[in-house]
């Protein structure tokens, strides 16, 4: 008897650890999770092409020298209009420090070009075909889902691949670290 | 019976580290949406029409769900036609963007039905083009998924049910 009130002492803490645990969990801001391998060189990354709001080739070789953070998105994908507002805002924080946005869609222009007007969207909003979930895929996301943010260094090599919501705050950090600012 | 302190401590702090854990990655899309199809021959429908076509059942995995207008059906080979697929409302989500969505979460039967008196026993592959979402976390971008039906020797629609005009 004397035995278990100390016993019961130790498993009321650990309940309460362990539902205070759950409840962090549950109020955390959902997660971008690493994607799969990558199966693309820098230059074969670098040379895909797609168009411009205009209707213009466009290749991210363009931007050969920057961190480039390449963002696979939709117009129908609430999740990846969530996110933007934030890229929105890094965009204009990181722009003279040698990072460069793009977001990458296969679907209607117009809508796309509605959806960048109405949000202000600061940086480009390309298009393509199939050829954009499959490159898509070739940098790691295996699964065919949206939001797929990438960040390229300034010779297009994969520093990172992620599928799902990026916070603000946490791209925020890995750009810090990606620039050494 | 009795079940020792240490021992509840240890499940209660197990949960809590469960439910604690970072977001899981998400099903790949033939396991967050599982389409069967089966052969559905003279069932009486609610309003007392015999049907006869192929039935596809959606189980949808919690957390999950198909948009209602980006479902697409292709038979193969062509040979059976069907007509438009009779897919039931669903569910109406506001999206800020887009305005209302219908969706489908759960369990969705679609029913795509014959065209034609005589079907042409034989193995026909359905072809079903989806799009759907994990709420709130991710959403897939137009998948291709596969169900095969099986019409036996002698099926037959009723030729009362087949519509004029149409090949027999």
């Amino acid at each position: 008897m004397k035995a278990g009130l100390p016993l019961a002492g130790v498993a009321l803490l650990a309940a309460l650890a362990g539902f205070s645990l759950y409840l962090a969990g549950r109020h955390a801001e959902p997660l971008a999770i690493p994607a799969g391998p990558v199966d693309a060189t820098p230059a074969a990354i670098q040379s895909a092409r797609f168009e411009d709001g205009e209707g213009a080739s466009r290749s991210l070789g363009q931007f050969a020298g920057k961190v480039v953070v390449v963002n696979f998105w939709a117009t129908w994908c609430s999740p990846c209009r969530e996110e933007m507002p934030g890229f929105v805002k890094l965009q204009s924080k990181w722009e003279g420090r040698g990072v460069q946005f793009v977001g990458l869609a296969q679907d209607d222009a117009a809508k796309v070009a509605a959806f960048g007007r109405e949000l202000g969207v600061n940086y480009p909003l390309w298009l393509g075909g199939t050829e954009v979930m499959d490159f898509s895929r070739r940098l790691g996301n295996h699964l065919g889902v949206l939001p797929h943010t990438v960040l390229l260094d300034g010779q297009g090599r994969v520093l990172e691949s992620r599928i799902g919501v990026y916070p603000e705050a946490a791209l925020d950090a890995r750009l810090a670290s990606a620039t050494g600012r | 019976m009795k079940i020792p302190a240490a021992t509840l401590a240890a499940f209660a702090l197990a949960a809590g580290l469960a439910a604690a854990a970072p977001a899981d990655e998400p099903l790949e899309p033939d396991r967050a949406f599982q389409p069967h199809a089966r052969l559905v021959a003279g069932a009486h429908a609610a309003g007392g029409q015999e049907r006869h076509g192929i039935d596809i059942d959606y189980r949808i995995e919690p957390g999950y769900y198909l948009y209602r207008s980006r479902l697409r059906f292709e038979v193969s080979p062509p040979a059976l036609l069907i007509g438009p697929p009779e897919i039931p409302l669903g569910v109406d989500i506001d999206d800020p963007y887009f305005g209302k969505s219908s969706i489908f979460r759960d369990r969705v039967t679609i029913h795509l039905p014959f065209m034609v008196s005589m079907a042409r026993p034989g193995r026909y592959r359905v072809k079903i083009t989806a799009q759907g979402c994990a709420e709130g976390r991710i959403c897939y971008a137009p998948f291709l998924q596969e169900v095969v039906v099986n019409i036996p020797p002698g099926y037959r629609v009723n030729d009362a049910l087949s519509p004029r005009g149409l090949p027999r």
